[in-house]
């Protein structure tokens, strides 16, 4: 019979929620694997500079701070996997994960697989994609040194990028489709000190991403919506931050409930609705969106997670026989 | 058989580091060319790439046919290297 590959907890995702849960699992000794498909750190990692985590009153650029967590999590002894998670099942009372390293089994699971960009869905956003269009102002700003762009978004995000982007762009437009900008007050009252170089168009909607015969983009068209009038602006590029959704296709059609846009709901001890699996983070019903608020929540659920498995503990559990070879790696 | 890696990147970027790290995890050797610093090398990663977006990795063989890999994306990077 060939061993299978059982942990105490397997943690989707690599974000500030789970590698906060980590530092807490692993300091309790309690056997704690990540997996992360895309960057150690999650959305904090490409985040150009955070402002509101307590204890840098400077601020600490994203890369520094989803460093750092990154560090103090394998200091105690949690493995990250680079790969991905693609579903999760019940069996004999053990969680089997199918992974892009085989199936893999755990007693407990944190789920912190926060969300990704949404699109707008106009024309020429896919076809420009990486040409023109961007959603990482971190990644791909360095491109338009001296060049104008066009930032679609009144969000936090959406400003905080701008404001990173005129350290490249000779000028920027931001297209704000409602009457009110979302972003707070601090980051607003930041953006009226760039109004040199960022023109802000409230009431506006983006509805097409303009390219020329070398397929390079030359402008955004849009609807003022206060006359119905078409607004043109001049772009070497467009960054969108229209607001996020949450990453939990792979769980469609699992015993795990998700609300009516895809967060997934958990009681007050962070459990959802699968017994053992829990979850934290951006991905969370109810989640305010905050690095702070994701790494509280991970400390939380890695503290609930310990009491699971305590109680786990007491019945024993035993993998069930693989049908076929060995898959872990 | 790779004859040597590039990677094209900038101070900010986190898909870089993971490029990196899991380049160095495999245990390969590569150059590294930070836009940032080096500015004027933008077209030719440009070029080479077809996007304007960083990591750009590229794969140099043996037979000096190249392979490009844009962004932290594994299911490319790791048939490129084989
Ligand atoms: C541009 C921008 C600026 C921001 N600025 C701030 C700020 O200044 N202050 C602040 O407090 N917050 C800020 N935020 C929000 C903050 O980044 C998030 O609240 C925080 O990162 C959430 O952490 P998380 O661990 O829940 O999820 P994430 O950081 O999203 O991490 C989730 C991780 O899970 C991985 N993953 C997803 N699905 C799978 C799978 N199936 N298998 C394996 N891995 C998977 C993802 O690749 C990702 O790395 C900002 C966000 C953005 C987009």
């Amino acid at each position: 019979m060939t061993q299978q590959e059982v942990h105490d907890v397997v943690m989707i995702g690599a974000g500030p929620a789970a590698l906060t849960a980590a530092i807490y699992t692993t300091r309790e000794d309690i056997d704690t694997v990540l997996f992360e498909k895309g960057v150690i750190g999650g959305l904090a990692a490409v985040t150009d500079w955070v402002d509101n985590y307590p204890g840098f009153p400077k601020g600490i650029s994203g890369l520094d701070l989803a460093q750092g967590l990154n560090e103090q999590a394998e200091r105690f002894g949690a493995v990250i996997r680079l790969g991905e998670v693609f579903g999760i099942a019940e069996t004999n009372g053990l969680k089997k994960l199918s992974t892009s390293d085989g199936d893999i089994f755990a007693k407990s699971v944190l789920i912190a697989t926060g969300s990704d960009y949404k699109k707008i869905g106009v024309p020429g956003e896919q076809e420009f994609y990486g040409k023109g269009v961007h959603y990482c102002a971190t990644c791909d700003g360095a491109f338009y040194r001296d060049k104008r762009l066009v930032v679609v978004g009144g969000g936090n995000s959406a400003v905080q990028e701008a404001i990173f982007l005129t350290r490249f762009a000779t000028h920027i437009d931001l297209l704000v489709r409602g009457d009110k900008m979302r972003a707070s007050e601090i980051l607003q009252k930041e953006l009226k000190e760039h109004a040199d170089k960022i023109t802000v168009h409230m009431n506006t909607t983006t509805d097409e991403i303009v390219g020329n015969e070398e397929g390079k983009v030359v402008a955004v068209k849009g609807t003022d919506k206060t006359n119905n009038s078409e607004v043109e602006v001049a772009a070497d590029g467009v960054f969108v931050f229209v607001g996020l959704s949450p990453n939990t296709d792979f769980l469609q059609g699992t015993d795990i409930r998700l609300d009516e846009i895809g967060m997934i709901v958990t009681d007050a001890n962070l459990e959802t609705s699968m017994p053992g699996v829990f979850a934290a983070g951006d991905v969370r019903s109810g989640a305010t969106m905050q690095i702070a608020s994701a790494t509280g929540e991970g400390a939380t659920a890695a503290l609930m997670i310990r009491k699971y498995l305590e109680n786990k503990d007491k019945h024993v559990v035993t993998p069930p026989v693989p049908a076929v070879a060995d898959v872990s790696t | 058989m790779v004859k040597n890696i590039t990677i094209f990147t900038t101070n900010t970027c986190a898909y870089c580091v993971m490029v990196k790290k899991w380049l160095g995890a495999k245990g390969y050797r590569y150059e590294e060319v930070n836009l940032d610093v080096n500015p004027e090398r933008q077209k030719e990663a440009f070029e080479m790439s077809g996007q304007m977006a960083v990591p750009v990795t590229v794969v140099t063989k043996q037979d000096d046919s190249k392979e490009v890999v844009v962004g932290y994306n594994l299911s490319k990077l790791a048939p490129a290297l084989a």
